[in-house]
């Protein structure tokens, strides 16, 4: 009655029902896991109940003869795959998941194989068996792994050059690729073995530039501005950074939402929302739901705003969480934009918690060396 | 079997009856959709009707509308027509299959220009239409409107030519001048929504991290009604609210009531132990501009820090309002919120304004709301539900108030005009 497909198929359905059981006790009944467990369990009963109706096709069990397997490296990856399955328990989550990728992956080979082999005595309708079943998963699969490394590696080798040569080596990359292509299709007779050549030397080529780029390290800009750190302007101090944002305006995420921009010109000090004809000198927003104030210096020396914020818990900005500096709630803060030149803009997002009834001063937007200016930020 | 065998089955024996029989239902069932469908266009209470254009906007849709129905319609019609004749003159009945040929040019190339050019004249006035809604020039007019789960807030800005010196919030009913070029702001505090006052525009989404711009303009005043069409959640549904239209006159009125100071309730009344009470209990959650501690302090509330979108309705002047719980329920009785809906124009305006008095209150609908506000409306109140929101409530969770405190709690609302 029992033989080796419904053995299997019936120990998969009973790992799955443990799992399902498991999970609905130990995690969360109501999970989505809960539903993904649910489903496998009931599409495991489903095929270990076809495999009884079919009776394995009424095949005999034959014992297997050694001469009709080869060598398999299944069981080494497999090993491989525990190895680092176990060291990511301890060391760092992405090991123990792809441990477990590699574990399941070697399995399913493992177990395909091992089928195969025993399927009939002729060793090249076996192997003929095993590509039919495997090799519509296995070439998306390294296709998927090959292109995701090239595309890595030419990320590694954009961030390593400066800005101006990356846009070269994008037109140039792209050219080839546009050249090779149309090569393939203009002669369509060259052999595989040149084109699977080109190709090859291509990723090659690409993936060796990934290998220097990640040796040489991110370029100087990105470095720095790493270091200074997103939100370091905020100390509001005599720093100034190279790196910023010049043209605030010209981000989508910046020019969708604003709440006003804020330009000084001519020592005057006005707010522009959307939606008024005339500039403002008071700006109302919603509470508790995050605004963006967008800077614009025209004036000739190199200028910052600065928010007044109340106190911490009045308003907050992002990165106040792991702001050590805020974490007295009661203590009064400011925040600002950086140092820009003349002709430059940059934004500024803010949350404002509390109306501005409980605040003893006003929310305020203001341009140090600026006397006499400032706009009213008004929180109902 | 074959197709003869089936066909005697049908001819004699039971199944000639379940076929004429499941054609008579088919034809009743048929009946009866087409005459709902009838029934439907005749309903006269229907206050979110698109067809129904009480401004310029919706007008403008409406007059697209109108020609593209009659358009749509007539080719529907046509092609349903056709398709009947076809089923109906071609239909099986043993004769030979006619000879099969492939490929008409002219009339494949006509059956295609023809839809191209309609859809073309289409296209053309609907851009136009699109563009001129999107205008935002010579506003008159600015209000701030933040959606969240599941209730609508009102900011007016400080805008001098219309008597507002300090930003007005209320929420559920949008107050505005009638004959007047009202620009919305739109944005969300948590999930997408949706603003739709079908009598006076379009759909405007409100998207957190966005301001979207949506302009009304009622011609006369009156209520228009609307709903959030953008699902956001358990009580979606119950996301409603209320465009009121002033005139001019009656909206300064408004303003200038908005803007009054607070009045504590008289000491020794039920109204000021229902202060005490909503200072005790609500205001955790609800501000009420002006409202002071015993101690002398503002009472500022922080729905930041108790609820999930960071925002709960400003109840400072509650009772001018007609509705609550995100325009959820009518703060009036039914008789007098006819009185109001069904005001003439001339006199609805002072009908708006006298807000909500004692004996017009709802008070079943309140107290009830009091009582167990997700029982009423459903808002994932369950404390055992908030880990993913840490702890905050998303809507009014049930305050477990005693009757007593209801009461006080009624009187203190009503004070709030």
């Amino acid at each position: 009655m029992f033989k080796v497909g419904s053995k299997l198929f019936l120990g998969l359905t009973g790992f799955a029902a443990v799992n399902l059981v498991a999970y609905v006790i130990f995690v969360e009944r109501l999970a989505i896991g809960g539903v993904a467990l649910s489903i496998v369990f009931a599409a495991l009963v489903g095929l270990t109940a076809a495999i009884f109706l079919i009776n394995e096709g009424d095949s005999e069990v034959q014992p297997r003869d050694a001469s009709l397997t080869r060598a398999s490296m299944w069981p080494l990856v497999t090993a491989v795959g525990l190895v680092l399955f176990v060291l990511g328990l301890v060391v760092a989550q992405v090991y123990f998941i792809f441990g477990i990728v590699v574990v399941l992956a070697a399995l399913a080979e493992w177990m395909v194989q091992a089928w195969s082999e025993s399927a009939s005595d002729d060793v090249a309708h076996n192997e003929s068996a095993r590509r039919r079943l495997l090799h519509p998963i296995e070439f998306p699969a390294i296709a998927t792994l090959g292109l995701g490394v090239v595309i890595f590696s030419f990320s590694r080798i954009m961030l390593a050059i400066s800005k101006s040569a990356g846009a070269v080596a994008f037109v140039v990359a792209a050219s080839l690729v546009l050249l090779v292509g149309s090569l393939f299709a203009l002669r369509p007779a060259l052999k595989p073995a040149l084109v699977g050549g080109i190709c090859v030397i291509g990723a090659v080529g690409i993936i060796a530039g990934g290998v220097a780029g990640t040796g040489a390290g991110l370029r100087a800009e990105l470095v720095e501005a790493a270091e200074e750190g997103h939100y370091t302007h905020r100390v509001c101090g005599p720093e100034k950074s190279k790196y910023f944002d010049k043209k605030a305006m010209k981000t989508l995420s910046l020019r969708s939402n604003v709440a006003a921009v804020i330009e000084l010109r001519g020592g005057k000090l006005t707010a522009e929302v959307y939606g008024f004809s005339r500039a403002q000198d008071t700006i109302s927003v919603p509470r508790a739901n995050p605004v963006t104030f967008i800077f614009r210096n025209f004036d000739d020396a190199e200028r910052r705003m600065v928010a007044s914020l109340g106190t911490a818990r009045a308003a907050s900005v992002p990165g106040d969480d792991e702001d050590e500096s805020h974490s007295d709630k009661s203590a009064k803060h400011e925040t600002c934009t950086q140092l820009i030149p003349q002709g430059a803009e940059q934004g500024l997002t803010i949350t404002y918690n509390k109306p501005s009834i409980a605040q003893e001063e006003p929310f305020t937007l203001s341009v140090p060396g600026v006397d006499g200016q400032s706009i009213e930020v008004l929180v109902p | 079997m074959n197709h003869e065998g089936t066909k005697e089955m049908v001819k004699g024996g039971g199944f000639s009856v379940i076929r004429v029989m499941s054609r008579r239902v088919f034809t009743r069932a048929t009946g009866a959709v087409a005459a709902l469908f009838v029934l439907g266009s005749c309903a006269t209470d229907a206050p979110q009707d698109t067809w129904q254009p009480k401004g310029p906007n919706a007008e403008m849709i409406d007059d697209l509308q109108q020609p593209i129905f009659a358009v749509a319609g007539i080719i529907g019609i046509i092609v349903f027509a056709a398709i009947v004749y076809v089923t109906w003159h071609y239909k099986d009945r043993g004769q030979p299959i006619p000879e099969q040929t492939h490929g008409k040019p002219a009339l494949e190339i006509t059956l295609t220009v023809i839809p191209a050019l309609i859809l073309a004249v289409v296209g053309v006035f609907t851009v136009r239409a699109i563009f001129d809604l999107a205008r935002t020039d010579a506003t008159e007019l600015v209000i701030n409107v933040t959606g969240q789960q599941w209730w609508w807030e009102y900011d007016y800005p400080v805008q001098n030519e219309w008597g507002i010196t300090q930003p007005i919030i209320t929420s559920g009913q949008l107050v505005m001048p009638a004959g007047t070029k009202v620009l919305l702001r739109e944005t969300s505090r948590d999930v997408i929504h949706s603003y739709w006052i079908p009598a006076l525009n379009g759909k405007r989404d409100a998207v957190p991290g966005r301001i979207h711009t949506l302009r009304l303009e009622a011609d006369e005043p009156g209520i228009y009604a609307g709903q959030c069409t953008e699902f956001c959640g358990l009580s979606h549904a119950n996301m409603r609210m209320e465009a009121v239209a002033l005139s001019k006159d009656d909206f300064a009125k408004w303003v200038a009531n908005q803007q009054a100071a607070y009045k504590t309730p008289a000491e020794g009344t039920l109204a000021k132990e229902g202060e005490s009470v909503f200072l005790n209990q609500c205001v955790r959650c609800h501000q009420v501009s002006g409202l002071k501690r015993p101690d002398g302090t503002l009472a500022i509330a922080a729905p930041d820090e108790n609820v999930w979108s960071g925002a709960a309705p400003n109840l400072s002047k509650l009772m001018t309002r007609n509705t609550f719980a995100g325009a959820m329920f009518d703060l009036l009785r039914d008789d007098c919120r006819d009185d109001v809906w069904k005001a003439e124009s001339a006199e609805f305006g002072a009908k708006y304004l006298a807000g909500v008095s004692e004996t017009c209150l709802n008070v079943s609908d309140i107290r009830a709301w009091l009582r167990n506000a997700p029982a009423a409306k459903p808002m994932y109140a369950n404390p055992a539900l908030l880990a993913e929101t840490n702890g905050k409530y998303r809507g009014m969770p049930n305050l477990g108030l005693s009757e007593s405190d209801i009461d006080k709690l009624v009187a203190y609302l009503l004070t709030l005009k």
